[in-house]
């Protein structure tokens, strides 16, 4: 069953023309990597998808009942502590004030965030720690559907795999669904079911990759095999790495 | 979980309790820095004597003076009264255009020339004009406060929404706040960062303008006891009334805005280490 479907999309930024064509599907319970050379719109994509962007035409079919946004930058509020940070999205989903405490408490576990930690604000917890809220935060509304915009890229290789794994426990092992927009393709071999890229120019899906196995059972091995083949040989991943500075991303 | 909310709420009242002691505590800077000022004051009196200034000494035996006098105490009140009410309506104002001049980009561009305008008519101009509308009255007094401390306000709101952070915004956007509550949940807040200042700034405005309208428009108050002084040639009560003033103010700003300010700002603190929190 289809629970995100993207059908012949387009969006134009100031005029200019960004994506073009772009039809996409995600089924239930599948963690799909959006991959792409820097620049190409893939944020952008994901932001018209999570309704953030209205689409100069095309359709977006949403099944799922309730999404969640994990970013790049964590967008945590400044002034409200880590535990009044992961209730943020409570506010809007329409939970009672009871439930916010026990929501945000198992959120907190999830992402093993410490009771301590929780009374804290933004400036005095480190990226990896900051990271870790605003993936709570997501986790607190309990989403079937997670976008997730390049939210490793700023963090380092070490804490980065940690992220990888807890998004592995809590999402692609829970059932979760989610669309997973990332530039390394070792990320998305980690993490994902399938892996679609995205044209240099944002003019439709490239194809597809199904990935062996489950995220969370490949061994590293085999990931980095398939990386590895898939830069060798695959022409789809052939411009993969091609950077366009002017672009705006 | 009742033994969890027991225990949170005196942990809440003990920090809240260590904050206001810290608060009073950094207090003791402030008096030296007022006893500094008293120094210079008591050199300036003794080189050129008490006919020009007269001592710091003579004038709190002035200000104590005036405090047994009920008269004093309903002439302060007066220019208080003036000076708090102009400064709630300028910021009311000031804070309903500058929001609406940040968040619409057409808004700012028709207010900005108005604005330049205002800061740059001379608040003795709007003092005569005022005069003539409406008198020696606390219309005219509010009035000058408004036209003087509107750009400030207005500026301090509008700069606090154009700098706020657009990720916050589209993070509640994807968390599916609406526009009013986006702006309620995460705009309003980052307005603060600005607005303080801006209001700090036009609360000693409303007090200095409103003593220099009531000493033009003969209007009573602490100014139409300035006047007096004046006539009389009595520098040591018209220094004790500028002491009244300031102290008026002072307690103002400590009773309304800083009690917030500290209230808004407790996470800048948490970043600070110990001994250079301020």
């Amino acid at each position: 069953m289809t629970v995100l479907g993207i059908t012949s999309i387009e969006h134009a930024y100031l005029g200019r023309s960004v994506l073009k064509d772009i039809d996409l599907a995600v089924s239930a319970g599948e963690i799909l990597a959006l991959v792409g050379p820097s620049g190409c719109g893939k944020s952008t994509l994901a932001h018209v998808a999570a309704g953030l962007l209205e689409p100069k035409s095309g359709q977006v079919e949403r099944r799922y009942k309730r999404h969640a946004m994990i970013f790049q930058d964590p967008a945590l509020l400044p002034w409200a502590t880590a535990a009044q940070n992961i209730g943020f999205g409570l506010r809007f989903a329409r939970v009672s004030r009871r439930d916010r405490a026990k929501r945000v408490a198992q959120a907190a576990q999830q992402v093993a965030l410490e009771p301590g930690d929780l009374p804290k604000y933004p400036v005095e917890l480190s990226g990896g720690m900051r990271q870790r809220v605003a993936i709570a935060r997501a986790l607190a509304v309990q989403p079937d559907f997670i976008y997730f915009d390049e939210p490793f890229t700023a963090l380092d290789v070490a804490l980065r795999r940690r992220m990888q794994d807890l998004v592995i426990a809590t999402c692609a092992n829970a059932g979760l669904s989610g669309l997973f927009i990332t530039h390394d393709l070792h990320e998305a071999a980690r993490i994902s079911h399938r892996v679609a890229v995205l044209d240099t120019h944002g003019v439709g899906i490239l194809g597809h990759r199904q990935l062996p196995g489950t995220p969370g059972e490949r061994s590293e091995a085999e990931e980095r095999d398939w990386v590895a083949a898939a830069l060798a040989r695959d022409p789809l991943f052939r411009h993969i790495h091609d950077v366009d500075e002017r672009q705006i991303a | 979980m009742r033994a969890r909310t027991a225990s949170f709420i005196p942990r809440r009242l003990a920090d809240r309790a260590g904050r206001l002691l810290e608060f009073v505590w950094s207090a003791w800077s402030g008096l030296a820095a007022l006893f500094l000022l008293a120094a210079v004051w008591q050199a300036g009196h003794e080189a050129y004597g008490p006919f020009i200034l007269s001592s710091p000494q003579d004038t709190l035996a002035a200000v104590w003076h005036l405090a047994g006098d009920r008269k004093a105490w309903s002439l302060a009140a007066l220019t208080l009264q003036r000076s708090v009410t102009g400064f709630a309506l300028v910021s009311a104002m000031g804070i309903l255009l500058g929001l609406a001049a940040g968040y619409s980009p057409a808004t700012m561009r028709i207010a900005a020339p108005l604005i330049t305008v205002l800061t740059g008519v001379p608040p003795i101009a709007w003092i005569v004009l005022a005069m003539i509308w409406f008198g020696g009255s606390d219309a005219t007094v509010r009035t000058v406060i408004v036209v003087t401390a509107l750009p400030v306000v207005f500026l301090g709101a509008a700069q606090g929404v154009a700098i706020r952070d657009r990720n916050l915004d589209r993070m509640a956007k994807a968390f599916g706040a609406g526009p009013v509550r986006r702006f309620l949940a995460v705009g309003l807040r980052q307005t603060t960062a600005t607005l303080f200042p801006a209001l700090t700034l036009a609360l000693g405005t409303a007090f200095k303008v409103a003593v220099m309208a009531e000493l033009l428009a003969n209007a009573g108050g602490i100014g139409g006891a300035l006047a007096n002084a004046r006539v009389n040639l009595d520098i040591a009560s018209a220094l004790a009334w500028v002491l009244i003033a300031v102290s008026l103010l002072i307690a103002v700003e400590y009773a309304l805005v800083q009690p917030v300010k500290g209230e808004v700002d407790r996470w800048r603190r948490a970043a600070q280490p110990w001994g250079v929190k301020r």
